[in-house]
């Protein structure tokens, strides 16, 4: 195995996927990535048994051959080479080493048998659409900070890709808060379709996605999701559970119609929240005619005050919600104006922009 | 100083006092031999027949044919258990209740107004005679360890006061079997190194002791030497709540394992509730074959106290040890720290029932929350753990053979 490439051909497909790579390793040829090098292609595969992301790159004549070698070494060797650097990889198969060598640098790197490294079953697709990268791109942009982390309810740690007829949905939620973002789509399955990816599966696929309207070959088996793209082949393996029926928590007849200037809101908050308790970021939002007021203060009996301006004229509220959540759901609205849907104080409270109902947010308050 | 009180028989007496008729007739409370229940109390006169609590009914009347056995009352004992505590409570507000029959009270700061610690026993003594017709015997001791064993030395209708002078040579002629936390099994090695008193232990090299009992075996030492620091922790100040178990014999079976965390996990999630704390924090605690303990840790994304989201966190890692390789295990233990300070932030759940209202009728009905509401009006009205999960059966009951 022998190959020349230039260092950015090499550095941008294994930053993206060496975020696969764990940092502590139950398998040591798991903090290794596999290199199989063709007449023309080097592919480079990184796993942790639940993801796993390849990056093919083409090649001018290399010799073929394949291994294994340490993801965070030759990430760090790439990145520390001047910029436009020409690197030579050469693999000695009787020492089981491989070279790197650039300029007047050489590095020595220790290998595994390619054996030992862990592929992924070959998937059997049970259903298959394609969708535009940028879409789905923005399905999971839009939803995936609401993912719950390590909660003990495990199948919402993870992103919801509900696929029916004509339509994509991603859902996400950590049972405080709630993400929703819908995009039409040309798919027909038989029935609606419920996976729930990995949160870090799509921490990961995200960084693949661009904005371009190329399309992702995505296959659904039992367990698996694969997702094709140019450059890069993303697998990962489903949560086996059931996602909560989320439909239910949206609350469809909030009788408080709040409409407000996102970015006046958004930062009218932010600084509400500098005054807030650090640990439960509890903010007051009281409404009354025409006025939004947030109100925070922490341990210290420090106090911020706000008062913004909104399109309201139903009865006043009294209301405690995570501010973070709101500042959350207020980031993830591209439109100027935003509107807010509430009920009682034990109500939750819908965000979405103004007149563009693809993308809802829903916040459970908190007791003040 | 602190008192440990203990009452004397305390269901059976509660049944004798309710059934004058049966006054000094051996008498047990417990399950059916037929259906190979256990003695859960026996009263003196039944144990002069060699009669113990965890031993089976069937057994029992063998010993003696003309035992009355009495099914258990627990609406009953925890009502008189309440009127207990209210008789303590006279006295301290520093209340550690143990289980339904004992408690530990520090009384250092009542003696102004009520005389010396040891006045204070006999009053509580007394008053629970007059008032409820039931005999509680009292250790008084400096610290927490000797106070209990001083409460069960002359049983029943013990009264025995150790000052901080005695306390050694109280400790010194006492069998090693006296200390907290030493079983069969602990004693028979410590009888196999000729260590038979507490007096023969602490006098025991301590990395003698080290090596062969571990870190516990120190803290064994301590209580050797009277040394306990435990303060008198109530309820309502408890930084955590915890549960532990020790087996009669080493256990390797991890179903036997996972089924009786999953009952320390019901009763820890119960107390919880009660007290209505919910906490972020879940420990297991594992003691091995060779005494060396481990405890694991995780903490939860909110706070809880619904024994479902408490049983799937313990059991995780206790899995994870598993997983690695366990000895046999002597002790299990679960415990919940990380106790919310602050009443008020609670950030109510989408998907929780409580937070229903007219407005929003949307939150689906959390199944996990009715469970243990359910569950706690059935054991609150017929008795603690008359209703549990299935999943804790699976070993054999505490104590029955």
């Amino acid at each position: 195995m022998k190959f020349s490439i230039q260092r950015e051909a090499l550095l941008k497909p294994l930053q993206t996927i060496v975020g696969v790579v764990e940092r502590r390793q139950t398998l040591p040829v798991l903090s290794n990535i596999l290199v199989v090098v063709s007449n023309d292609r080097l592919s480079m595969t990184a796993t942790d048994l639940e993801v796993e992301m390849i990056a093919r790159v083409p090649l001018d004549n290399a010799q073929p051959g394949d291994t294994t070698i340490p993801a965070r070494k030759i990430v760090d060797i790439c990145r520390a080479l001047p910029e436009g650097a020409v690197i030579n990889i050469t693999l000695d198969t009787e020492k089981e080493r491989v070279t790197v060598q650039s300029g007047r640098s050489r590095f020595n790197l220790t290998t595994l048998p390619i054996n030992d490294f862990p592929s992924v079953d070959e998937i059997t697709s049970q259903f298959e659409f394609s969708l535009p990268q940028n879409i789905l791109k923005h399905l999971i942009e839009k939803t995936s900070f609401a993912m719950a982390q390590q909660d003990v309810r495990y199948y919402l740690n993870g992103l919801l890709l509900e696929i029916s007829s004509g339509v994509v949905r991603a859902v996400a939620t950590d049972g405080h808060r709630l993400a929703m973002c819908t995009h039409d789509c040309d798919v027909k399955p038989v029935d609606t379709l419920q996976i729930i990816m990995p949160r870090k599966g799509v921490t990961e696929l995200v960084k693949l996605l661009d904005d371009t309207d190329e399309p992702a070959q995505i296959q659904v088996s039992a367990n698996h999701i694969k997702i094709q793209l140019n450059d890069f082949v993303f697998t990962s393996k489903l949560i086996d559970g059931r996602f909560p029926d989320y439909e239910r928590v949206i609350p469809k007849n909030s009788d408080k119609h709040v409409v407000a200037d996102k970015e006046t809101l958004r930062q009218a908050l932010v600084r509400t929240s500098i005054l807030s308790n650090e640990k439960y970021r509890g903010i007051r939002i009281r409404l009354s005619d025409a006025l939004l007021q947030a109100q925070a203060n922490n341990p210290e009996m420090e106090e911020a005050e706000e008062d913004i301006e909104v399109d309201y004229s139903g009865e006043e509220l009294e209301i405690g919600f995570n501010v973070s959540y709101l500042l959350d759901a207020l980031g993830a609205v591209s439109d100027d104006t935003v509107s807010l849907d509430l009920g009682d104080s034990n109500s939750s409270c819908v965000v979405q922009p103004k007149g563009d109902s693809t993308c809802t947010y829903v916040i459970m308050p908190m007791r003040l | 100083m602190i008192i440990h009180a203990d009452m004397d028989a305390f269901f059976a007496s509660v049944e004798i006092r309710e059934q004058p008729a049966l006054r000094g007739k051996p008498v047990v409370v417990g399950g059916r031999a037929e259906n190979r229940g256990v003695v859960a109390a026996a009263s003196y006169a039944a144990r002069q027949y060699g009669i113990r609590s965890a031993m089976p009914t069937a057994t029992a009347l063998k010993r003696c044919p003309e035992l009355v056995v009495l099914p258990g009352r627990m609406a009953l004992y925890s009502e008189v258990s309440r009127q207990i505590q209210a008789i303590f409570a006279r006295y301290t507000p520093l209340i550690e209740p143990l289980s339904l029959d004992e408690a530990f009270l520090d009384v250092s700061a009542s003696t102004t107004l009520f005389g010396p610690a040891p006045q204070i026993a006999r009053d509580i003594k007394q008053a629970v005679l007059d008032e409820l017709r039931l005999v509680v015997s009292m250790g008084v001791a400096p610290n927490k360890f000797v106070a209990k064993i001083a409460s069960d030395l002359q049983k029943p209708n013990g009264f025995v006061v150790v000052e901080a002078a005695d306390v050694q040579t109280f400790l010194d002629p006492l069998p090693v079997s006296r200390l907290w936390g030493v079983g069969k099994v602990t004693e028979k090695k410590l009888h196999a190194r000729q260590i038979h008193s507490i007096a023969d232990l602490r006098r025991a090299s301590a990395p003698f002791i080290c090596q062969h009992f571990g870190q516990y075996g120190e803290q064994l030492q301590q209580l050797a030497r009277g040394h306990d620091p435990r303060a008198v922790i109530t309820e309502r100040d408890a930084k955590s709540i915890s549960h532990e178990t020790t087996f009669a014999q080493d256990v390797s079976d991890t179903e036997i394992l996972r089924s009786v965390l999953s009952n320390l996990t019901e009763q820890v999630a119960w107390r919880m509730r009660r007290q209505n704390v919910r906490g972020r924090t879940v420990h297991l605690k594992l003691r091995f074959d060779d005494f060396h303990t481990i405890t694991r840790a995780r903490s939860l994304s909110s706070r809880t106290h619904r024994t479902r989201d408490l049983w799937h966190t313990v059991r995780q890692l206790l899995n994870r040890e598993i997983a690695n390789g366990l000895p046999p295990i002597r002790l299990i233990g679960m415990g919940v720290g990380g106790f919310d300070a602050e009443e008020s932030h609670e950030q109510l759940d989408l998907f929780d029932v409580r937070h229903d209202s007219d407005a929003n009728p949307g939150p689906a009905r959390s199944e996990a929350g009715s469970i243990d509401k359910i569950t706690d009006d059935i054991n609150r009205r017929f008795g603690n753990k008359r209703l549990s999960r299935a999943r804790g059966l699976r070993h054999p009951r505490p104590g029955s053979d």
